[in-house]
Order: structure tokens, then C-alpha cells, then sequence
């Protein structure tokens, strides 16, 4: 096992990793910028080091600081977290050219997923379910109306290189394809500096469903079931859960199955995760796209199937085999992640920087359930205009989805957070809504609020 | 420490050079890139409708479609020696040899790189033309040098009879052929071959030295056929009767197995390539992938200027080559005229050594300016120590050009460049490690032979439209024709207009004619450069190139790059 690894990220999943660690027995280091100095995470990891200025592409993203900052404190491998360079390519080569253990997939693999429509094709010939559209990129408009045509309105246009909605389109007609090329071809240049685009058939009626997996780097791959993250605020997940109510228990190991041979396939290592769009009209499901790092939402899988998936990463880039098989993992209960941003609900999701004078969160009855925090501050902690604004996440457990709710709201309720707006009022709202009680989810639908629903620009 | 620090270099054309400079260098390039677009489409066309039309009659694949079929499908076919002989006419009635009449490229076959020799029956039946000869030479040469096997497709009428003389003697005549057949053999070099039709004299003897001989059911190998045997010895029969499958698998021996046509022969003959050991590439990759470069290659088009006046930064060509765009640059801070590293190619290692392009700092005159793409003391010392060291250390070097000689002048002569210069030389002439070499540009004087050009016995070397190969620029070298003509300024002195006007025609016959000389084509088609291809074609051959000097193993030395001698050279360098 390594000694040491540095852990190329902040906030919350800094703290995580380094969590990890100290199980692991392993030094952890630290990274931060200038505005991070006096960061949770800064003081908790057994090593830290300055790498810059607030600005992340002069720290968190840049590349040699971070790969000196290793060498500096011989460090022997790499924990990218979720964001940042996370799912850079160039950096996972360039690490592990310098002979550091990079957790995660190799910069292959990292490159193969990044391309949307190169992903699409080497999923769908391991068998996963393909959303209807385009084989590949796109020759050109013409080539986009004769495919639509063929497969019915309405369609949307996507970024070969994108990501966060950006450079997607919808058309409704055949007349609106020609805008809807020409803006998304637009903003894919101005944003990926890649204009490829392909054609999906849009999917109106959805639920965003995704499968967690692990593969070791002999090969062996397994599954920890689904997720669901329906709900979401301009493609940003709000709440997410595991398991879905959507999916039977036939469905459900089936295409985890499926999924975690397709990943061990492609030559995947480490924690994955295999997006996609349950379709509610047919109840199919069909691969989005791989996110090649750790979810954001990777506790609520923790919470019932019992594994450490930070403490698995590591030790499978360490080069252990897995150390149990598919049997042993069975679901336990239900878990609900709740995002608290430091966001003013009131204000256009404002971001709200400044101190946070108290947080407390609170605790449900111990027969109802069990919260876990993963938080990026503590009381006294400044929370930083430059980064994004997720302070902590607050993850509900209880025997059932009914027990997980009330323990989420028992948390909210007891929640005394001073200092910053946060996403705290919006939570309960969609908690109590009846739509989410009954698990009646899609994508772009806020339970409870549906004066902030999504709508893919035409 | 025994790391690569292999850095990101390269950045967004935008930022390189203005959208418009590099939309009208893309059309420049591509404007000289289409004589040879043609050229090239000549020569697959071979006879044209006709030839082929013939070939079908036969029942036989034209050798185009055998080697679409023999190929991997995923796999380029990589044609060295296109443009021999392009544009001459042989013999009484003027006949064109496109290709020399055969065909031979590099391409992959059950995963391994191989080298095809393949006679284009479209043409003369695939008879051999003056050249014929060289270019087959060449080929095995290249392949007997990496050590990757030979495939014949053999499908040969024998000399092509009007031009025996240019074809038969000497000693690169066609015998040389079948010593290269023996030399491939006696150093272990697996070669396969596939009979598929009219195999005469040269056509016949070809094949048999193979480690396996394959013959279809119509073709046919003899030392003379039946037109012949008529004329010598008055006997009436067909040339398939004398020497067809039934006698030399069934009786002589000469062939090892029969096969029902060319489809089932195309098929035998990958799967004996299958059952040889497989490529040694993933073993040697030492902990990377192959990675494309983050810089599409395609913008060299507009990147590398196709006026060799025009400067550019040669690190930006380099970033479109390498994997991932990443570069260790060797000795950066001296002589600034030369650009070494180490880099990754289809994530096997290479040295790269090139001449950068516009002007550095004169290190012995602070504040002063002067020109690259000349080769100086400290270039020339760096490029010495750069090969010697790649070559001890088994990495295949890279060689890219854009050189208009070696500095001349006093100054040069006290620097001793004569010497430093043969120390370079007999480097070159004696590294084991397999070098390629790019003519970007300029290959000018002893620089292009310094630089590991042709002469000095590199794999392959390439050129592009944009090369210019001779022994000066025409300008220099009409001047120093005309010297004594000349004044200080290189005016022209005479006493009359008349005087004036000859010597100013002579200048320009001599500029012309050089640069006549210098047309790609030209030494594509004498075999002075192995192929001409376009420069966003480059990253591929590397590809290429690369995975052939790591697919078999055992040959020539490939070190760990632990104990590289280059980070000797690093650390001596540090302070």
C-alpha cells in the first residue's frame, strides 16, 4: 500500500479521501490554494501544501504545480476526487508517466468515455441499451434531418465533447433543426473548441438512472446497483437516491451485470459510473454516457450496500484484486443525498459566499435512521466565492424510502445553519412534495416546484 | 531520478499564427499537395479499365483488391516508392510503368506490420521495368532492417524485354533480388509467398526461397514458358502445363500448398502470418497507451508554411506528432538551433531531432541575432550526443529536416565544423537503433546528409511537397557559378547590354534547372526519396514506423528506461 497520496482537490471530497486514508494507514497531503488556507481539509490531511492562487486554473487545475507538489512531497499516487482534473486525460497520462499511481481509469479509457459518440458506440457493442440516433458524429445538417425524419421529432443535438448541457439542442419540427443545428454547433466551438455533433432522439418522459461499478486491474468488474438522480436544477442534481423505485430487482442485476462486464471490457480500473435515461413511456433504459471518477453521489451508495468505495479505489490502484465478488454485495435499506449549496433559493440560486457561524445538522430518532454529513466546512469556515458552492452533503438512511425521507427531514429539521443562504428551504419542499413521497420522478421536474423545471432550449 | 518528464507543448493554431496566415498557408499546401493527389491516382489506376478489365477475365483479383483483402481492416496501407518512374516512357511504344509495375507498402496483418511486395498485374502483367528492380530491393531491405516479415504477391510476366538492358545487369540488376531473398532467410526474417498467375524467369525464382509457397489453381511458376520452350525447342504446350500447381506441388516440390483461387490464397496466407510470434509493441510501451496528440496532425497542412522562406516554430509540429502532446526537450538553452527530445509515439519511445526554423539568440554575440535551419557548433555538438545517446539506448530516433547546409566562413573553419561535422557523420553512419528521417523543407548540402539522409542508410525517408532537395539553393548556386561575373553586391559587371543580358540568362538556366532539380517528383521518381507524403500524413507513418521497430524482439537493443544513458547526459547538464 502507498505511504503517501495526495489528493488533488478540496472541500468535501478532500475530507473524504483523506478518511480513506487514515483507514488505509496511509499520509494523506493535501493541495490547496491561497484562498483555501484555512480550509478544513487543509488542517486535517497529515501533510498540506500551497500550490497557488485562488484562481483554480492556477491551482487545482494546473497541472505541474500539482504533479511538483507530489514530487516535492514524495507522494506515490494520486487522488483526482470529482471536478478539476479529474476526468483530464492529459493528466492521468502525465501522472502516470511520472510512475505515480493515478486513482482512476487509465487516460485511455478517460479519452475513449470523454468522446460522447465514440463511448455510445463501444457501449452499445458490449451490449448496453443505445438511445435511438445518429452512428457516430454527424456529416452535416443534411445527414441530421434525414436521421430525425427517420425516427420521429422530437430530437436533440448534442456536443461530441460536451457535458452540463452545453452545446445541446432540441427540435420539435424539422423546421426548427436548422437553428437548433447552427446554435448548438455555436456553442459546442465556444465551449469544446469542437463542433461534432450527434443526434438523439429525445427522450421527454425520463428518469436519470445510474449504475455504480468497480473494476480491479485484473479485470474483474462488479456492480453496486443504481442510483436515481431525477431530480435535478439545470442539469445539476439536487437530490439522489439508491435504489430506484423504478427498476425491479430482475432489471436492476441484469444490466448491472451487463454494465460492470462492459466497463471491465473496455479495460476500465477503479470506481465508475454508467449514466441513463430510463424512459417512462417504455420503462427501457438506454447508456447516456460513463462518468470516469467518483460520484459526487457515491454515499448514498455506501450507505446500503456496506462498501467503502474511496477505500476500494485506492486499493485497487494499488493493484490489489477485488477482495470479494458480486454475491457478496446486496442492498440494505435507502439512502437520500441532499446537496446544501451555499445558495440564496430566493435569489436565482445566487451563490452566497461568507462564513459559516453555526452548522448543525439534525438527528433523526435512532429507530428511524441514521444521517451522515460529508461536509466541506466546519463552524468558522469561510466559504469561497471562486469554487462551486456545495458546503456539505447531508445523506439520509433508513430501513425503507418512507424511514430515508423522515430521516432527511428530521436532519433538515433539526438543521441550524448560520452564516450562508443555503438549498436547505428547497429540500424540504421536494422532500414533503407527493411526487417525491411516491417516487413519481423525471428528469428536468422539481417536486414541489415546478416553477423551476428545466426545459432544453429549442 | 530515472523519470521521463515528458511535458505538454503545442497550442491552438489561434494562437500559433493568425486564422488568416494559416487558412492561406492551408491552401498553399494543399495547392502543391494536389499534383501528387493526382500522381497518386494515377498509379493505383495502374492500366487503367483496360488493365484491369483484363485481369478479371482471368478470374483473378487486380493486386489493389488483394491487398484491400489482406489487410487488417482497421489497418492503413502505407506504399513506399509511389511515384518510381512516374512520367517516364519505356521502350519502342512509349509505355508508362506506374509504380514501377509493382507495388510495395507497409500495412498490417493479423495485428503484426508487414512489408508486401506486390507485382500490379494491371500493368504489363506485373512485368519488371528498369527500376522494377530497386524499388523491390528497397523494400526488402527496409524489412530485412526491422526485421518484420515479407509478403509476395506474386503475379508476375518476368522483364518487361525492350528495357532488359536497364533491368538485367548491374549490381542492383533483378538479380539482387533473390539475394535479398536468401539474405531475409539466413537472418531469420519469415517471408511468405502467394503465386496467383503468369510467373516467369524472375516472377518464378521470386517466390521460392519463402519460407511457404502458396500457389492458386491457374497460376503457374517456370524458368522459361511454353512461347519460349516453342522457340527453343520446337514443343507445343501450355506454360501452366509445365510448371503449374500439379507440378510443383504435387511432383517438384518448388511450392508447398495449392489453394482454389486468389480469395482462399489472400486467406492461407494471413493465417501464417497469424501463427507467427506476436508483435512485441504492448510489451515495450513501458506503462502508457498509445495516445493520439492533443493537436490534430491534420494542421500541419497550415501549420509547416509550404514557402521555405516563411519561419515557424517547429515545436508546434512536433506537438501534432507525438502522443498527447507530450515532449522531454533535451538541452533547450544551447545551441537553440536544433530541437532534441524524447517523446512517445503509439506510446513507444523516440528521439526526435529537428532543425528549428527563424532566428535565434547568437550565443557568441550577446544581442545579436542570427538565422537556424543552419547547422552551427553547438547544433551540430547536440546532435551528435542526442543520436549517440539514442542509439545506446535503443530508442529509434526521428530525424526532421528543414537544414540549408552547415555554417560556412572563417568563423566556421576555426570552429572546426569539418570535424565536429564527420564526428556527426560517423555517428549516423554508424548507429544500429533504427533512424527515420522527414525532409520537412529544406535538405540542403551536407546538413541533409548530417541530418540522416539517405544516403546514410536511414529505414525510410520521406519527403513532402514542400521539400526541396539538392546541394545549394539554385539562387547560391548560379551565384557562385557566376562569380568572377559579379561584383561585391552580386551585381551583374559586363561592358555591353549584350554581355549583361547572357550572363543574367545563364543565372536564371542555372536557377531554373535547380529548381527543376528540386521538384519532389523528381527524386520520388529516381528513388532519391523513398516516398512523398503530405505532412498531416506524417503522425500516421510514425505510427507506423514506431510499432515496426518494437514488433520483433530480440534483434537490436531496447533498454528500460531506467538506465537510459540519456539521464546521464540530464544530470551533467543540470548545473
Amino acid at each position: 500500500m502507498f505511504r503517501r497520496l495526495l489528493i488533488a482537490n478540496r472541500g468535501e471530497i478532500a475530507r473524504r479521501v483523506i478518511r480513506a486514508c487514515s483507514k488505509l494507514g496511509i499520509e494523506s497531503i493535501a493541495v490547496y490554494s491561497e484562498a483555501d488556507r484555512d480550509a478544513p481539509f487543509v488542517a486535517e490531511a497529515d501533510h498540506a501544501i500551497c500550490i497557488g492562487p485562488a484562481r483554480a486554473a492556477q491551482s487545482y487545475l494546473d497541472m505541474e504545480a500539482i504533479l511538483q507538489a507530489a514530487a516535492h512531497t514524495e507522494a506515490q499516487a494520486i487522488h483526482p476526487g470529482y471536478g478539476f482534473l479529474a476526468e483530464n486525460a492529459l493528466f492521468a497520462q502525465m501522472v502516470a508517466q511520472q510512475r505515480l499511481a493515478w486513482v482512476g481509469p487509465p487516460a485511455r479509457v478517460i479519452r475513449l468515455m470523454g468522446e460522447k459518440a465514440t463511448a455510445k458506440d463501444c457501449m452499445g457493442a458490449f451490449g448496453l441499451p443505445l438511445i435511438p440516433g445518429s452512428d457516430g458524429v454527424l456529416t452535416g445538417l443534411p445527414q441530421a434531418v434525414e436521421l430525425a425524419d427517420e425516427m420521429g421529432y422530437p430530437v436533440l443535438l448534442k456536443a461530441d465533447a460536451g457535458g452540463g448541457g452545453r452545446g445541446m439542442r432540441r427540435a420539435d419540427r424539422p423546421e426548427d433543426l436548422r437553428a437548433a443545428w447552427d446554435a448548438a454547433r455555436g456553442e459546442a466551438l465556444s465551449a469544446f473548441g469542437n463542433g461534432d455533433l450527434y443526434l438523439e432522439k429525445y427522450l421527454g418522459d425520463s428518469r436519470h438512472i445510474e449504475f455504480q461499478i468497480l473494476v480491479d486491474s485484473w479485470g474483474n468488474g462488479v456492480h453496486f446497483f443504481e442510483r436515481e438522480c431525477s431530480v435535478q436544477r439545470r442539469h445539476q442534481k439536487l437530490i439522489e437516491e439508491a435504489p430506484s423505485v423504478a427498476l425491479s430487482d430482475q432489471v436492476r442485476n441484469e444490466l448491472g451485470c451487463k454494465v460492470a462486464a462492459a466497463a471491465a471490457g473496455v479495460g476500465y480500473v477503479g470506481a465508475g459510473t454508467v449514466e441513463f435515461l430510463f424512459d417512462r413511456t417504455t420503462g427501457r433504459l438506454h447508456f447516456m454516457e460513463m462518468n470516469t471518477r467518483l460520484q459526487v453521489e457515491h454515499p448514498v451508495t455506501e450507505m446500503i450496500t456496506g462498501y467503502d468505495l474511496v477505500e476500494a479505489q485506492i486499493r485497487i490502484a494499488a493493484g490489489e484484486k477485488l477482495w470479494f465478488t458480486q454475491d457478496d454485495i446486496a442492498i440494505n435499506g435507502h439512502a437520500i443525498e441532499l446537496r446544501l449549496n451555499a445558495e440564496d433559493t430566493n435569489d436565482d440560486f445566487r451563490p452566497t459566499p461568507g462564513t459559516v457561524e453555526k452548522f448543525v445538522i439534525g438527528e433523526p430518532d435512532a429507530d428511524l435512521g441514521t444521517v451522515r454529513i460529508d461536509a466541506a466546512v466546519t463552524e468558522g469556515s469561510r466559504v469561497s466565492p471562486y469554487y462551486d458552492s456545495l458546503i456539505a452533503k447531508i445523506i439520509g438512511w433508513g430501513r425503507d424510502r418512507d424511514a430515508s425521507i423522515a430521516t432527511c427531514l428530521a436532519a433538515l429539521e433539526g438543521m441550524d445553519v448560520q452564516g450562508v443562504s443555503t438549498t436547505a428551504p428547497l429540500h424540504a419542499q421536494v422532500l414533503s412534495a407527493d411526487d417525491f413521497v411516491e417516487g413519481d420522478l423525471r428528469v428536468g421536474i422539481i417536486p414541489g416546484r415546478p416553477d423551476l423545471s428545466d426545459v432544453v432550449e429549442d | 531520478m530515472a523519470k521521463i518528464y515528458l511535458q505538454p507543448i503545442g497550442r491552438d493554431t489561434e494562437a500559433v499564427i493568425p486564422a488568416e496566415t494559416y487558412e492561406r498557408q492551408t491552401g498553399s499546401m494543399k495547392e502543391r499537395e494536389q499534383r501528387f493527389v493526382e500522381a497518386r491516382e494515377q498509379v493505383a489506376d495502374g492500366w487503367g479499365d483496360k488493365g484491369r478489365a483484363r485481369v478479371h477475365r482471368k478470374g483473378k483479383m487486380t493486386t489493389w483488391e488483394r491487398l484491400e483483402l489482406l489487410k487488417d481492416d482497421d489497418a492503413p496501407l502505407l506504399p513506399v516508392g509511389t511515384l518510381v518512374n512516374h512520367g517516364i516512357e519505356f521502350g519502342p511504344r512509349k509505355q508508362t510503368s506506374p509504380g514501377a509495375g509493382v507495388v510495395t507498402a507497409f500495412t498490417r496483418v493479423e495485428q503484426r506490420w508487414v512489408m508486401v511486395i506486390a507485382n500490379d498485374n494491371t500493368v504489363a502483367s506485373g512485368s519488371w521495368w528498369p527500376l522494377t528492380p530497386e524499388k523491390i530491393i528497397r523494400a526488402q531491405e527496409m524489412a530485412r532492417r526491422l526485421r518484420i516479415p515479407v509478403l509476395y504477391l506474386v503475379d508476375c510476366s518476368g522483364l518487361f524485354l525492350p528495357e532488359q538492358a536497364r533491368t538485367f545487369p548491374g549490381q542492383t540488376g533483378a538479380g539482387d533480388i533473390f539475394k535479398r531473398n536468401s539474405l531475409l532467410s539466413a537472418e531469420g526474417v519469415p517471408q511468405i509467398a502467394g503465386v496467383f498467375g503468369d510467373c516467369i524467369a524472375g516472377g518464378g525464382y521470386m517466390p521460392i526461397i519463402s519460407d511457404k509457397v502458396y500457389m492458386t489453381e491457374i497460376a503457374y511458376m517456370v524458368i522459361a514458358g511454353a512461347a519460349l520452350i516453342k522457340g527453343a525447342k520446337s514443343q507445343n504446350m501450355t506454360s501452366h502445363g509445365i510448371g503449374g500447381a500439379d507440378v510443383h506441388v504435387g511432383i517438384s516440390g518448388c511450392a508447398d500448398f495449392r489453394v482454389p483461387d486468389d480469395e482462399t490464397c489472400i486467406l492461407a496466407m494471413r493465417k501464417e502470418v497469424a501463427a507467427l510470434p506476436s508483435s512485441a509493441v504492448p510489451y515495450y510501451r513501458f506503462g502508457a497507451d498509445a495516445a493520439p496528440p492533443r493537436f490534430d496532425p491534420e494542421e500541419l497542412t497550415g501549420i509547416l508554411p509550404a514557402d521555405h522562406r516563411v519561419a515557424y516554430d517547429v515545436r508546434e509540429v512536433i506537438a501534432r506528432l507525438v502522443d498527447a502532446s507530450l515532449f522531454w526537450e533535451f538541452w533547450p538553452d544551447t545551441g537553440k538551433e536544433i530541437v532534441t527530445g524524447i517523446a512517445r509515439i503509439s506510446g513507444l519511445y523516440v528521439g526526435i531531432l529537428a532543425n528549428h526554423s527563424g532566428l535565434i539568440d547568437d550565443p557568441d554575440q550577446p544581442g545579436a541575432k542570427k538565422p537556424s535551419g543552419i547547422l552551427y557548433r553547438r547544433g551540430i555538438a547536440k546532435l551528435s550526443a542526442f543520436s549517440r545517446a539514442c542509439n545506446d539506448d535503443g530508442i529509434p530516433m526521428i530525424w526532421m529536416q528543414d537544414v540549408s547546409g552547415f555554417d560556412i566562413g572563417p568563423e566556421a573553419e576555426r570552429h572546426g565544423l569539418l570535424g565536429l561535422g564527420s564526428s556527426l557523420i560517423y555517428s549516423i553512419s554508424t548507429h544500429v537503433t533504427p533512424m527515420a528521417t522527414v525532409l520537412l523543407r529544406k535538405a540542403s548540402g551536407a546538413g541533409y546528409y548530417a541530418m540522416a539522409g539517405m544516403p546514410y542508410d536511414p529505414i525510410i525517408q520521406w519527403s513532402t511537397p514542400a521539400t526541396r532537395l539538392s546541394v545549394m539553393e539554385g539562387r547560391t548556386l548560379a551565384i557562385g557559378a557566376f562569380n568572377t561575373k559579379l561584383d561585391d553586391e552580386f551585381n551583374i559587371v559586363a561592358e555591353t547590354a549584350d554581355e549583361r543580358a547572357k550572363i543574367a540568362t545563364g543565372m536564371k538556366g542555372v536557377e531554373d534547372r535547380i529548381e527543376k532539380d528540386m521538384d519532389p517528383i523528381m527524386s520520388a521518381r529516381q528513388m532519391d526519396t523513398d516516398e512523398v507524403i503530405f505532412a498531416r500524413e506524417l503522425r500516421q507513418w510514425l505510427e507506423c514506423y514506431a510499432e515496426m521497430s518494437y514488433q520483433a524482439h530480440g534483434w537490436r537493443r531496447v533498454k528500460n528506461p531506467r538506465i537510459w544513458s540519456l539521464h546521464d547526459l540530464q544530470i551533467l547538464g543540470e548545473d
